[in-house]
């Protein structure tokens, strides 16, 4: 009895302790509470730095939710356990909205932005000149040697020789509509299940460098791809479809904080498919920290005070 | 019946009703789909762990079990502390840690992936190998020595099967703590149930996720009780516990 009473009022004195944290929390003059979430790739996790580094110094109190996949953070979103985050047109209009890929940036992102919000209630901020678009990759030497610079080119070489290749890809990419399945059958080609080698999706690239695949999947801002000697098969049936980023954040939320459109706006204005490859280029290549490199870009790009 | 059988009776019986319930849900919502609908590419998964546990666990006997021999040997007891700190280490490191660092030097896939789950492996055996032996009784090995045994003949007729209990009940964590590390595999692209179970999680299908899950559980289950099976036939029956010896 004595040792029940003990856990007892243990128990309670932890629960009174969890209480009085979110009290002191609520109550300090911040903005209020942001949930950023984040994606399980190196764009994703300097966009979500940027993004949560800049609601701080805006006077919000964030907490980070990264390292997800893309089904993942969505539902997070739609459930509420995420706020905002960073999410790609491509993305949400075939995997979310099940519509068809549209290439053209302007009207995937009109597309969804309509659909999102008289649909789920989210609210899409404003694009940013970041096409972060899948692409099959190959080292510089193999594409040489054995002809292959175009999806097409790709397809009529597996074709011609079947099980040759083995292909690297993340878990997402091998079963999404608009990854490999799609390509596949919109090319005419197929890798064979077995030479399909699934792994997480930062090691696709050292997989390719180092001769482990022949071909690998991989996202076309990634520096990786100019720093490991890699080429990207030219798309040149337009398959993928236009993969902008933007901001997505809960309506229920923008309600709430009417100024956050505003204050994010620089953000979108200020990041493109260039600065994106070069903040990946650090993180990547020269091994810097996400959280250096973002702040690092906001101070330079004016959009925070101190360093 | 007293009372607590009765508990324990019934605490059984919801236990294999929520099993029941669990199954009938999945299956009514088609969450095995992928077995039946892909199987051939089920069953080469389900191969690639297979093969994947079956060669790190191999591994992991043929260096734990021999180490376990040597550290307890009286003329190198001084180096007990080295091996058994070492595969804590090899424990203690999060496997992924290990499939990080080793990749670079094994490459992607499977090496890296059998490495990891060899290195992860070895503790539970060569601990229970060196506590086994360790716990032999003094008396019964003077006893063997006054025989005119040969310190092999002690270690092979006298310390093994007095300590074959512990070692395989070692073996047998090793082994099932290796199914589920197995599905980690899929990070470093060594194959394996894993691949279905990451596919589930970052697409948030229950197709996938319980299709991988599901048989990676059973496969557990399924190991432990043939190593129990095991354990029957090797340990002598004075010494299993409860034998009143």
């Amino acid at each position: 009895m004595k040792k029940m009473m003990t856990a007892l009022s243990a128990t309670a004195l932890l629960a009174l302790a969890a209480c009085g944290n979110g009290e002191s929390e609520a109550g300090s003059d911040s903005k209020g509470d942001i949930v950023v979430g984040g994606k399980n790739f190196t764009e994703q996790y300097v966009l979500a730095k940027i993004t949560s580094i800049y609601l701080q110094e805006n006077g919000y109190n964030v907490e980070e939710a990264v390292n997800m996949g893309s089904e993942v953070v969505r539902e997070a979103l739609e459930n509420e356990q995420v706020d905002l985050y960073w999410e790609y047109t491509g993305t949400a209009l075939v995997n979310y909205l099940g519509q068809e890929p549209l290439s053209e940036d302007e009207e995937a992102y009109e597309v969804v932005k309509d659909m999102d919000l008289e649909e789920n209630q989210i609210v899409w901020l404003d694009m940013a000149d970041v096409n972060n678009t899948y692409t099959l990759m190959m080292r510089q030497e193999d594409s040489d040697k054995m002809g292959i610079h175009s999806m097409t080119d790709l397809a009529s070489f597996i074709n011609e020789n079947p099980d040759e290749l083995t292909f690297a890809s993340d878990a997402e990419f091998a079963t999404r509509s608009d990854g490999l399945p799609g390509a596949e059958e919109h090319y005419g080609f197929e890798f064979g299940s077995n030479n399909v080698n699934r792994m997480d999706a930062g090691l696709t690239y050292q997989a390719l460098r180092d001769g482990d695949v022949a071909v690998s999947m991989g996202f076309a801002t990634d520096s990786r791809i100019k720093g490991f000697d890699l080429l990207n098969l030219e798309d040149d049936e337009d398959f993928f479809p236009a993969y902008n980023g933007a901001v997505t954040v809960r309506e229920e939320i923008l309600e709430e904080h009417p100024e956050l459109e505003e204050l994010l706006q620089p953000l979108a204005k200020s990041i493109d498919t260039e600065t994106m490859t070069e903040m990946n280029y650090q993180v990547d290549i020269e091994q810097r920290n996400e959280s250096e490199v973002a702040r690092e870009w906001l101070v330079e790009n004016g959009l925070i005070n101190k360093e | 019946m007293n009372a607590n059988k009765i508990i324990a009776f019934a605490f059984k019986g919801i236990f294999w009703l929520l099993i029941a319930y669990f199954f009938f849900w999945a299956i009514s919502n088609g969450y095995f789909g992928f077995i039946f609908d892909q199987t051939e590419e089920f069953l080469s998964l389900l191969r690639q762990h297979l093969l994947l546990v079956g060669l790190s666990s191999l591994l992991a006997l043929l260096i734990a079990i021999p180490v376990g021999v040597f550290v307890t040997r009286p003329q190198f007891k001084k180096t007990e502390w080295f091996f058994m700190n070492a595969a804590n280490l090899g424990q203690t490191l999060p496997t992924i840690a290990i499939l990080a660092l080793i990749m670079s030097y094994l490459g992607i896939g499977y090496q890296s992936a059998v490495f990891a789950l060899t290195v992860f492996s070895i503790l539970p055996i060569l601990r229970n190998t060196v506590a086994g032996i360790n716990s032999v009784d003094a008396e019964v090995i003077d006893s063997a020595t006054g025989m005119g045994l040969t310190p092999f003949q002690i270690l092979y007729k006298v310390e093994l099967p007095n300590a074959s209990y512990p070692i395989i009940a070692g073996i047998r964590t090793a082994i099932v703590m290796n199914v589920g590390a197995a599905a980690l595999a899929y990070l470093v692209g060594g194959g394996g149930l894993g691949d279905l179970i990451f596919t589930g999680i970052v697409l948030r299908s229950n197709e996938y996720l319980l299709s991988g899950a599901v048989p990676v559980t059973l496969l557990a289950i399924l190991i432990d009780q043939l190593l129990r099976l095991m354990e029957r036939v090797i340990v002598p029956r004075s010494l299993r516990p409860g034998s009143g010896s």
